[in-house]
């Protein structure tokens, strides 16, 4: 467990220089974390019709819809550039992307409002019920 | 030969088919099947159907086709020619499945054989003639697998016809002599005009044969690995050439229908980063159970990263 004397902060100010990219939530872990060939391979491979979104990602079938963030709300894709040695220093996250809608992909299913990533936007408003100042 | 509508969309699959004779509308007809590019690892396959009045026989055997693997290119391309030519009694028609249709299937969580999809797309073409009229009573197949069940299972879907599967028949009966060039012809096509619907720069069209054995394949595969996205949707992923080299030198990819040993898997989700906010410092540390609200959309609150 992480020693609670450090801190981790999240750098607001980096917002700003973020950048806008389309954004894709796979049904599957892909051990890699770096740059892709997202644009060559996916985007351009990527169809829309009739509202549904195919593609495939390694011989796998994937179909597709946008998501949208909740009203009030922004997406922040976190990165953290410079990892501290030990768990007793504090770690600075920078936001390396904004996003306001994202695209997730289902295995061979047809997305549904049944997923588990279009349930979880309703959290925001259950947590504004429960948690928003009381006005009398 | 025209496969323009393929070419235009080549991640699905795709039939083309020539007129159908009015003669085979009216006449007992008989009806060759063959395929083409079963083996490959690149590239379609194709399956053909020629058929033709059972009285105009011995016209076919005038056009001296021959089967497809003894031919060259150049003559294969003569012969569908004359095939086409012959419109007046031989008609033709060509299902191609896009090598993307060939890996999503195989590797669909309910997995699809390459057998049951040969059957599939040579059932979807006899019942294509059928629709377009053709008065069918005789059925030619070439197989790779055991002749006698084949044979029983088309003869049930289709009773009143006459249905021969022979290993070879390409080479037994010139109807099905026509259908291999046909499907030959159209695979030879598609490979050569290959529009990547990858944007990727001026890929090397040295491809080989396609087949897994052949060195400038084996060359081709080593080139355009990718260590994220494997290959481009020309490959056939269910392939076990392309799957090897994927397995030794791309990225590991786990799916959720993986058949992982349960230790490791479980070893695994243990060990995954977390990708959501954080809770306040100080906070709950082990909240003793999570609500179902929460774990049916993977929410979870962090205090550590």
């Amino acid at each position: 467990m992480s020693c609670y004397s450090s801190v981790t902060r999240v750098d607001a100010s980096s917002a700003g220089k973020a950048l806008r990219e389309p954004l894709h939530l796979i049904p599957c872990e892909i051990e890699h974390n770096g740059p892709a060939q997202i644009s060559q391979y996916f985007n351009a491979a990527m169809k829309d019709r009739k509202h549904e979104k195919t593609i495939s990602f390694r011989g796998r079938g994937l179909k597709g819809q946008e998501l949208i963030c909740p009203q009030g709300y922004t997406g922040l894709v976190l990165k953290e550039f410079n990892k501290p040695s030990s768990d007793q220093e504090d770690r600075t996250l920078k936001v390396s992307c904004v996003f306001d809608k994202l695209t997730y992909w289902n295995l061979e299913n047809p997305p549904n409002s049944d997923d588990a990533v279009v349930m979880a936007m309703d959290w925001p408003e259950l947590a504004e019920a429960i948690h928003g100042a009381v006005e009398d | 030969m025209d496969t323009s509508a393929f070419d235009a969309d080549n991640s699905v699959s795709c039939r083309l088919s020539s007129i159908i004779p009015d003669v085979c509308k009216t006449e007992d007809c008989c009806l060759g099947i063959d395929e083409a590019g079963r083996g490959p690892v690149l590239g379609p396959m194709v399956y053909g159907i020629c058929f033709c009045p059972i009285s105009k026989k011995e016209e076919l055997k005038g056009l001296k086709v021959a089967d497809s693997k003894t031919l060259s290119e150049a003559e294969r391309e003569t012969l569908f020619q004359k095939l086409d030519d012959a419109k007046g009694f031989l008609g033709w028609a060509l299902h191609i499945l896009s090598p993307n249709t060939i890996s999503t299937s195989m590797l669909q969580r309910t997995k699809c054989n390459l057998n049951t999809l040969s059957h599939d797309t040579a059932i979807g073409l006899v019942q294509f003639a059928l629709d377009s009229g053709v008065q069918l009573k005789e059925v030619f197949v070439d197989t790779v697998g055991p002749a006698e069940k084949y044979e029983e299972k088309l003869s049930k879907i289709f009773p009143g016809i006459d249905v021969t599967v022979r290993p070879k028949a390409d080479s037994l009966f010139p109807i099905v002599s026509a259908a291999s060039i046909c499907a030959k012809v159209a695979r030879d096509h598609v490979v050569k005009n290959w529009k990547f619907v990858e944007n990727l720069a001026d890929v090397d069209t040295e491809y080989g044969s396609g087949y897994p054995n052949d060195p400038k394949t084996k060359a081709w595969l080593l080139k355009y690995l990718d260590p994220v996205f494997g290959y481009p949707q020309f490959v056939r992923f269910s392939w076990s050439t392309a799957q090897t080299l994927i397995d030794s030198k791309a990225v590991t990819v786990h799916w959720d229908d993986d058949e992982e040993d349960g230790e490791k898997a479980a070893q695994r989700l243990a060990n995954r980063s977390m990708l959501s906010y954080f809770s306040a410092p100080g906070g709950v540390t082990n909240p003793t159970q999570t609500h179902r609200f929460f774990t049916e959309r993977r929410l979870k609150s962090l205090d550590t990263l």
